[in-house]
């Protein structure tokens, strides 16, 4: 029976080579999208979830109550840890850690072999909590020595040239430091998401500014985490934590409370203090689109089977005379479309395998396509749904008809039947608009951001790390490079100009008591303002020339209208202390998601952690490499390595740009596919209709009104299909653009356009078919009848 | 075998009811070759169906094998379809897509016949019909009156005891006509097959056993035996 049904399946495909290959492209492009999101979705599920313990492991967060609303720190205070493994029977081990992408990387050395590795330190039950097996050295012992140091197994190799016979051994830290080798770690997993390649401990920190200042209940610091006992209470344990820092002070702003460490990858977007999402908000949106896709193809199979039905009709007809039933006519045609979806899924691993490296570029993941048994379980699942999915409508429609109303041949398609085609072609169509319409949003509102006004001058500033030398004579680093060619200023900073950095309250004549707003604090030295290229509008930057600017301080305007001070040039803050000297244009450090923040900044010229360097334009080659020789000379131990802050800033938008890019692929591909469809119907409708236009002809109609004759239905779902996705588009790309504080209007002619293209595509494509037909001898078509 | 009482069949249309077939008494025995006649129109292809269970009368009783049809499932209806009733189309109806091997075949798929003899009942009907050397042709391959014989292959594979034809010869000439009327009078004769077929032709009609005349839905009792001598 099988082998009969895969008969039908083979000599219908023979018989009708386009409708196969039109489905075969649309599903099996479904599918590779469907597989692409899969692989992708699969690779963030597994994050974090490596660690054996991972549902016992929770992180400490903070939510702080500021008066514009809460905000919420994964970071908590120094003591934290220590306190809850001394005070919380349910905790089993707690870890304080400065976290790699705050302790950075640092230079190692042993001899002469010197190189950079990122690091973080951790306390010393972190690796009993984490599973980075120790594969030498003892978990238990491995972070007890302030003076020890654990590296990863490629680290050990590059140091050492082998993990043999390394523990004890000797590693210079930063020049100025030996450390003992007290473990080996396995390279951490690419699913983790905390990368480092060795662990200091957080005893040494005391010792390693500026971490210096973690250790008081006071501030916001290390990122803290729990591995609680089994079976331990944890809505119980979360409201005891709550109250530790209630009950060290009364006024404070912090509440501190329990993540679960491996959702926070996936759930980690807190705002006012509540869980919103977080990635997994890209998770469902990319699953949803890679579903859409699919959906598209598959009603180009469910319309291509209906409006070829009276091809199988007979078959029906006469099965159903000879005592077939209706199920088995359902599992007939089911049959066929997993089939279809089968030799379709084949076509998609090969299209997943091609454009795998393209898609990992754009996810920024190295995704591989593995044919293991995980994965054939999954493809046979898709493509089985996908066959129900395809077939079912099909199966129900053509199993439906009796054998008499066939054998009688007066069968027409009925009304119910093109209506629910037309319902699909509108569906399909809405999709694709919809997606089109997405993607010129995207777009528009990332050129915009792109091309806004930062308040300083972005592209022209490379940022330079303070290490080594330049630590111990960075006015002269500084005075040197403004020497260089095509180098125009030089200053220094310890904020980075990317998004967060220090932040902290300040007292003014009249504040509200009750008012805790949060300043970023810009420490800088002289002539940052005019190296950044901001803009003064009152007042004047921070010069030598003015004397007692040590006790100045400059606000932004956000700042000043935040305080609400008038004529703020001269008046003073923190009681007399600080002298407001300048007044600076509002300029963006933060990503545009966010408004502007009130910032100051005040001299602080030894605690700043970054060079700022002004190029001239046009001369860039030319001044880092003036600028490379001079560092290279100046400070030998390190390597030179800069960023041009635009790049920097760019990459706050990183998700942004993969949605974007993203979405235009996916939008190509859903209108590429309801194009298929189209042409698939519009070659059928010529086709049956072909009599009608040989009549018309004779009768004198012209090829251009057959044209419009065979055309305007098609054109008319697609008007509809504009008119159905429009608002929903305008509704929906509203709600992403609330996300930026900074934002496009979304105009009208976004909306039309997107209209148009759809418009245009389906005429073209419908209109080729249409003018075949319309061309034909008009004898020859109703010769044959 | 059958016994049709009071068949009534109509359409309602517009607050009226148009008869095709009214107070249709009939008694068919097993073993008969009936002919049905009559003028386009008249009714027969919808008798035909309702005695082949594809059409339900509106009124009256329906009793085959003195099962009451219009009593009957269509699960049950399907397996009569599969074990006792065969059918040929004026149309042949043949599978475009299958050879004349698989269009015989089908309908033992359906009765879930084992593979080995499925293999034997189809070679045996090929041989039978002398349509060995055509078996992997397809239909469209064949001139007509081969096609309708491999119709009535696949009708009778089966083994049916009651074969329906609406005019199975009517795309036929009539070299290719009689043929299959002698396969039909040798089905009956030989393996006691009950036909019923329903013709224009006197000549086709003249190797039944009797003929029931149709006009207007109604049987015209006058002289049913006008053409048998
Ligand atoms: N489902 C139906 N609805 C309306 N009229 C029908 C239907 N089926 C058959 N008829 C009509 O009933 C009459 C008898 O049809 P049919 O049995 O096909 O006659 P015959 O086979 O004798 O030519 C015809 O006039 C036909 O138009
Ligand atoms: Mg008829």
């Amino acid at each position: 029976m099988i082998k009969h049904y895969l008969i039908l399946f083979l000599r219908n495909i023979k018989k009708d080579k386009s409708t196969f290959l039109i489905n075969l492209l649309g599903l099996s492009t479904g599918l590779a999208c469907v597989l692409l999101i899969y692989l992708w979705v699969n690779e963030e599920l597994v994050m974090d979830k490596f660690h054996k313990n991972h549902d016992r492991i929770y992180q400490v967060i903070e939510h702080l109550d500021f008066s514009d609303g809460i905000q919420t720190y994964l970071e908590t205070s120094g003591p934290m840890a220590e306190f809850l493994a001394e005070e919380m029977p349910e905790v089993e081990y707690a870890t304080s850690t400065i976290p790699p992408e705050w302790f950075g990387e640092h230079l190692l050395s042993v001899g002469n072999n010197t190189l950079k590795a990122v690091g973080q330190l951790v306390s010393k039950d972190y690796f009993k909590i984490f599973s980075y097996e120790l594969i030498r050295g003892d978990k238990t012992e491995a972070m007890t020595d302030p003076n020890s140091i654990v590296l990863s197994r490629k680290l050990a190799n590059s140091l050492f040239g082998s993990i043999e016979n390394v523990i004890g051994k000797l590693v210079e830290f930063e020049q100025n430091r030996q450390f003992r080798v007290s473990g080996i770690f396995e390279n951490v997993p690419s699913h983790s998401t905390v990368q480092f390649d060795f662990a200091l401990s957080t005893e040494a920190s005391k010792e390693i500014p500026p971490w210096t200042s973690l250790q008081t209940w006071n501030s916001s610091g290390p990122k803290v985490y729990i591995l609680v006992k089994e079976g331990a209470n944890i809505p119980n344990l979360t409201t005891k934590i709550e109250k530790v820092r209630k009950n060290r002070d009364e006024n404070t702003i912090r509440t501190a409370t329990l993540a679960p460490f491996a959702q926070l990858y996936l759930h980690g977007k807190y705002e006012n203090g509540k869980l919103t999402g977080g990635r997994i908000q890209y998770v469902k949106l990319f699953s949803v689109i890679a579903m859409i896709i699919l959906i598209i193809a598959c009603i180009n199979f469910m319309n291509l089977s209906t409006a070829r039905a009276s091809q199988r009709l007979q078959e029906i007809g006469v099965k159903k005379a000879i005592g077939a039933q209706r199920n088995s006519f359902i599992f007939q045609f089911i049959n066929e479309s997993v089939l279809m979806a089968f030799v379709a899924l084949i076509l998609a691993t090969v299209l997943v395998w091609l454009f795998l490296p393209r898609f990992n570029t754009i996810v920024d993941k190295q995704l591989t396509l593995t044919l293991d048994m995980p994965f054939y379980i999954t493809a046979t699942s898709i493509v089985i749904l996908t066959g129900i999915l395809a077939g079912i409508y099909p199966a129900l429609y053509l199993s439906k008809f009796n054998a008499l109303t066939i054998l009688r041949e007066k069968i027409r398609s009925t009304s119910s039947e093109s209506w629910t085609r037309k319902g699909l072609v509108v569906i399909q169509f809405s999709l694709s608009i919809l997606f089109i319409i997405s993607v010129v949003v995207v777009y528009k509102q990332i050129e915009f951001i792109q091309n806004q006004n930062m308040g300083y001058e972005q592209d022209q500033i490379v940022k330079v790390n303070i290490e080594g030398t330049l630590k111990d004579r960075l006015q002269t680093f500084i005075s040197e490079a403004k020497k260089l060619p095509g180098i125009e200023n030089a200053s220094s900073t310890t904020h980075t100009m990317v998004g967060q950095n220090w932040s902290g309250t300040l007292d003014w004549e009249g504040k509200d008591p009750k008012n805790n707003t949060q300043f970023q604090i810009f420490g800088v030295d002289y002539g940052y303002i005019e190296t950044m290229g901001m803009e003064i509008i009152a007042g004047h930057g921070f010069s030598r020339e003015f004397g007692a600017d040590s006790a100045g301080i400059i606000f932004n305007e956000t700042a000043i209208r935040t305080m609400g001070i008038e004529d703020p040039i001269g008046k003073t803050v923190e009681n007399g202390r600080a002298k407001i000297i300048g007044i600076v244009k509002d300029f963006h450090f933060k990503s545009l998601h966010d408004n502007a923040e009130p910032i100051f900044m005040v001299l602080m010229p030894e605690a700043v952690k970054y060079v700022m360097v002004r190029i001239e334009a046009g001369k860039e080659r030319d001044a880092l490499e003036a600028l490379r020789t001079f560092y290279e000379d100046f400070n030998p131990d390190y390597p030179f390595e800069f960023e041009f802050l635009n790049e920097n800033f760019q990459a706050q938008y990183a998700s942004e740009q993969r949605v974007a890019t993203l979405s235009r692929y996916f939008a190509g591909l859903a209108i590429l596919i309801s194009c298929l469809g189209l042409f698939g119907l519009a070659a059928h409708t010529a086709r049956q209709r072909t009599k009608e236009i040989g009549i018309r002809k004779v009768l004198g109609a012209s090829v251009g009104n057959v044209v419009a004759l065979l055309s305007k239905d098609f054109i008319r779902l697609v008007l509809i299909a504009i008119v159905i996705a429009t608002p929903i588009a305008w509704y929906a790309m509203n709600r992403w653009l609330q996300g930026f504080a900074y934002r496009i209007d979304l105009q009208w002619w976004i909306l039309a356009a997107a209209g148009l293209v759809a418009v245009v595509i389906a005429m073209i494509t419908v209109s080729g078919q249409s003018l075949r037909a319309a061309m034909a001898d008009p004898v020859k078509s109703l010769r044959t009848e | 075998m059958i016994r049709l009482r009071n068949i009534d069949k109509y359409v309602d249309k517009k607050f009226q009811r148009t008869f095709i077939l009214k107070n249709i008494d009939l008694d068919i025995s097993e073993g008969e070759f009936i002919t049905i006649m009559g003028p386009s129109g008249a009714g027969k292809s919808t008798l035909l169906n309702i005695l082949g269970f594809l059409d339900e009368p509106s009124e009256g009783e329906h009793y085959f094998l003195n099962e009451p049809v219009h009593q009957l499932s269509e699960k049950k209806k399907s397996q009569y379809h599969r074990s006792h009733i065969g059918f040929v189309f004026q149309a042949y109806h043949l599978l475009d897509e299958l050879t004349v091997y698989e269009n015989i075949e089908m309908p033992l798929l359906y009765r879930k016949v084992k593979t080995k003899e499925r293999k034997a009942m189809v070679a045996d009907m090929l041989d039978r019909f002398n349509m060995v050397a055509k078996k992997d042709l397809f239909p469209s391959q064949l001139s007509g009156g081969q096609q309708q014989v491999v119709g009535v292959a696949r009708a009778i594979i089966g083994g049916p005891r009651l074969l329906l034809a609406d005019e199975p010869t009517g795309n036929l000439h009539s070299e290719q006509s009689q043929q299959i009327m002698e396969l039909f009078k040798r089905l009956n004769e030989n393996d006691g097959v009950t036909i019923i077929q329903v013709t224009h032709s006197d000549e086709m009609a003249s190797y039944s056993n009797r003929i029931i005349n149709l006009r207007d839905g109604t049987i015209v009792r006058k002289n049913p035996y006008r053409l048998i001598q």
